[in-house]
């Protein structure tokens, strides 16, 4: 379409829009378009992040939601990998669960979260299980699709090969329905982050949002703070959620590149 | 060559080089200096060796890639891009019919780009898709329908607004053998009711002789014209009787000596 | 992206001989239900006699639902959520549609703009509301403003990818029938990206329902949000399941509404790949 961008301008082209847009962000503010009791200068922002940084209570507050995405995750990945694999290879079991899955994958996880919050109170366990709840629909269809979409020569050449059990499991199923798992983990990953900050603003349990919240709570001079949590969400958003979205470009070029040599020797025998 | 011949001739190539990556130290010449001229009601095939630039000649000719060095004129016109009265086929079907409209919108598609208005429109593809041999498959979408009858679609798609040339690329390389033979004579058949131009690529060198008045021969990559090959077997042909005939046989050891690859 | 995604369990269907086809369908209508019939009826059961103050018998929530809901007519708060919801998505999705379109077009504008958007779709967006709050007070502004900066990235960013990853030889095709700008945009780009379109549009309705609802919680004089908040402030268990069942109840319906509409728009997706086509 356009002209190909040479090696400098894929340099110097975003790191010149991150300048351009922290520039607007100070001149709107110092000029006084936009109100201070509602929007802090750039300046201003940046500074009370590098406070926050040298603070106990940023880090402490980074750490409770990243323990709190950690183990909804671990939990999420083997729940889902083991009741994924068990509905991919019963297809009875895959055919009744179908419907409740779908239906529960359906259900908007906000809406249990005053429940759970009573239940559970502001804790820890209760983030862990709205994070589950949220996240483990989607990874498990994602696991079932996976599974089935394993091409059946290789599952052959397993069989043939007597490998079967958890070692088919942990070597056959899992390397080759990969692209769709980290697919299910970059999907379940953004959805831990999200409820996560959702179960600290509502449910008032530790960590990032929990701050931003109480910043805004503590008036106009805390909103410098509040902006520099915000940044260190989408940090946390870039360390979590990105780690997933790069490996499964990974991934995904291996597994396209795979299919298109699959496809053109189909194109040449016919 | 003479500018008289030029002035006359549908598509006219002269001294045609393609380098990719120009300047960069990835240059790669694809084409070398390839010059022949098409006339009017012609039937012509490019052959070649596999890796020759056959693709990238055809690219080059039908405007959709431009040349490094060299001319192309269309109708005594330089080409700049597609021009209207050239229609292109492409080996994939599948990758270049659209599988969200349905063949009658599909054949529509160019229809509509030229303006012809909506009310004569229906009645266009319908006779398109007629003259390829397809009834009745308006409503149903590409990918209901079997290789070789979405590669009727695809030409049908490029006669609906009646070109001048018609230019395709191993049009029938990704069908099988018996449909294959079904395409060509219903090329065969088109060329000689719309009376149109036909440029056809291919890598199959009975095909060409099958189809075509001439052929050019190219060498392998940098391609340049090895020789252009007439074909005297008339206006009609057979599956059986042409291909079985003494001067096809002739024709075919010819060529092969011309493209097999370590001949030189 | 999500070139790999899907909304629904995976589930094949054979071809059978007409006689066995009545019988067949009862069977797998049968094994459709049966999961979600005993579900129901063991809540009912195992719920009947609780006395548990926070599971209450579901017999009790359904006439609670009945009662707060259609007598004392607490749905303006459902049609206002919905309203939001509406409002918010359907600026955010055309948002991100066009930007996607457009920084597609303009690669020195995607290159430029990467790092930012990048930067947004990542961050969490519950994480905007406070700064909302603060921008916009408390009202259905801030509220449709919030949902539509949360859906605009999915939309934008699976635009993008689905444009980029449109087959080569179309363009070409488009360029050899001389389709021109804006008849290839409408004719190809726009039809050819349109499955992983829908994938970002699914992904913002998601992101959106969750942010009308926090919003509501956190912040409003209204909205199911609020109402579901305000039932657990007031310890009024019974409420706050009517509550989380009618909002269970809308999103379901939305997601299956939107599901539906999918599957019509992009009928012919679904049955050239359940053909085995491209």
């Amino acid at each position: 379409m356009s002209m190909p961008a040479h090696g400098w301008i894929r340099w110097i082209l975003p790191s010149l829009t991150v300048l351009v847009v922290l520039l607007f962000w100070e001149l709107v503010t110092a000029a006084g378009v936009v109100s201070p009791l509602q929007f802090p200068s750039m300046t201003d922002s940046l500074e009370a992040l590098w406070r926050e940084f040298g603070s106990e209570r940023l880090w402490s507050a980074v750490g409770a939601t990243m323990l709190g995405w950690l183990i909804g995750m671990v939990i999420t990945i083997v729940l889902g990998l083991v009741v994924g694999t068990a509905l991919a290879f019963n297809g009875f079991a895959r055919r009744s669960a179908a419907p409740v899955i779908e239906l529960f994958k359906a259900i908007p996880s906000i809406a249990i979260l005053p429940l759970v919050i009573l239940v559970l109170g502001s804790t820890l366990p209760m983030k862990v299980f709205l994070i589950c709840f949220a996240a483990f629909w989607p990874f498990v269809i994602q696991v079932i699709y996976g599974v089935q979409s394993m091409d059946p020569v290789v599952l052959d050449t397993s069989r043939a090969l007597g490998v079967r059990g958890p070692r088919r499991f942990f070597w056959v199923s899992i390397p080759s329905a990969s692209p769709y798992l980290v697919t299910g983990m970059r999907i379940a990953s953004a959805q831990a982050l999200i409820l996560s900050i959702v179960a600290e603003i509502v449910g008032g349990a530790e960590g990032i949002g929990r701050n931003i919240l109480l910043a805004q709570n503590s008036g106009t001079t805390a909103y410098p703070t509040m902006y520099a949590y915000i940044i260190v969400a989408g940090l946390l958003g870039i360390l979590l959620t990105g780690a997933f979205f790069l490996m499964e470009r990974r991934v995904m070029h291996w597994h396209e590149s795979q299919r298109n040599i699959r496809a053109s020797s189909k194109v040449g025998r016919a | 060559m003479t500018i008289t011949q030029t002035d006359t001739a549908v598509l006219a190539v002269d001294g045609l080089r393609k380098i990719y990556n120009e300047g960069t130290d990835q240059a790669n010449m694809a084409i070398d200096r390839v010059s022949f001229l098409v006339e009017k009601g012609e039937f012509v095939c490019i052959v070649g060796p596999s890796g020759a630039g056959k693709t990238t000649l055809l690219r080059c000719i039908s405007g959709l890639a431009a040349p490094s060095a060299g001319s192309i004129a269309f109708e005594g016109e330089p080409l700049d891009s597609v021009p209207e009265q050239l229609g292109l086929v492409f080996q994939d079907y599948s990758r270049s019919l659209y599988p969200w409209f349905t063949n009658g919108k599909n054949v529509a598609l160019p229809l509509a780009a030229r303006g012809v208005p909506k009310s004569e429109r229906a009645q266009r593809v319908t006779q398109a898709l007629t003259s390829v041999g397809l009834g009745h498959v308006e409503k149903k979408y590409p990918w209901e329908l079997s290789g070789g009858m979405q590669q009727r679609v695809a030409i049908a798609r490029s006669l609906s607004y009646r070109p001048e040339l018609l230019l395709m690329d191993e049009p029938f390389a990704s069908v099988d053998a018996q449909t294959r033979f079904d395409l060509e004579d219903l090329i065969l058949k088109v060329r000689r009711e719309l009376g149109i131009t036909v440029v056809l690529v291919t890598h199959d060198i009975d095909e060409a002789i099958y189809l075509s008045d001439r052929i050019v021969v190219l060498s392998k990559n940098p391609s340049v014209v090895k020789e252009v090959v007439t074909v005297p077997l008339g206006a009609e042909r057979s599956q059986v009787e042409t291909r079985s005939s003494e001067t096809f046989l002739e024709l075919r050891s010819h060529l092969l000596s011309l493209v097999m690859p370590n001949d030189d | 992206m999500s070139r790999l995604t899907t909304s629904a369990v995976p589930t094949e269907r054979t071809k059978v001989p007409a006689s066995t086809e009545a019988r067949r369908r009862f069977g797998r209508i049968a094994t459709v239900l049966w999961l979600p019939a005993l579900l129901v009826v063991l809540w009912w059961v195992v719920s009947a006699n609780s006395t548990s103050p926070f599971f209450p018998p579901l017999a009790d929530i359904l006439a609670e639902t009945w009662n707060q809901w259609v007598v004392f007519g607490a749905w303006p708060n459902a049609t206002s959520s919905l309203q939001n919801l509406f409002f918010g998505y359907v600026l955010g999705v055309t948002i991100g549609i066009v930007g996607g379109s457009l920084l597609w077009r303009y690669e020195h504008v995607r290159i430029a703009t990467n790092p930012l958007i990048y930067f947004l779709y990542v961050l969490p967006a519950p994480a905007l509301l406070p700064a909302m709050i603060a921008i916009f007070g408390i009202g259905d502004m801030r509220q449709i403003a919030l949902i539509a900066l949360g859906s605009i990235w999915p939309t934008l960013l699976n635009t993008l990818d689905g444009m980029r990853g449109i087959d080569a030889v179309k363009f070409d095709t488009a360029r050899a029938l001389r389709l021109g700008g804006w008849r290839t945009y409408f004719t190809l780009v726009l039809p050819g990206a349109a499955p992983q379109i829908a994938a970002g549009l699914r992904a913002s309705l998601t992101v959106g329902i969750i942010l009308v609802v926090v919003s509501e919680m956190v912040a409003a004089q209204s909205g199911i949000g609020y109402f579901i908040l305000q039932a657990q402030a007031e310890f009024a268990i019974k409420k706050m399941w009517t509550g989380i069942l009618v909002l269970a109840l809308i999103g379901t319906l939305l997601n299956y509404l939107f599901m539906f509409v999918e599957r019509i728009a992009l009928r012919w997706y679904y049955r050239s790949r359940a053909l085995g086509g491209s």
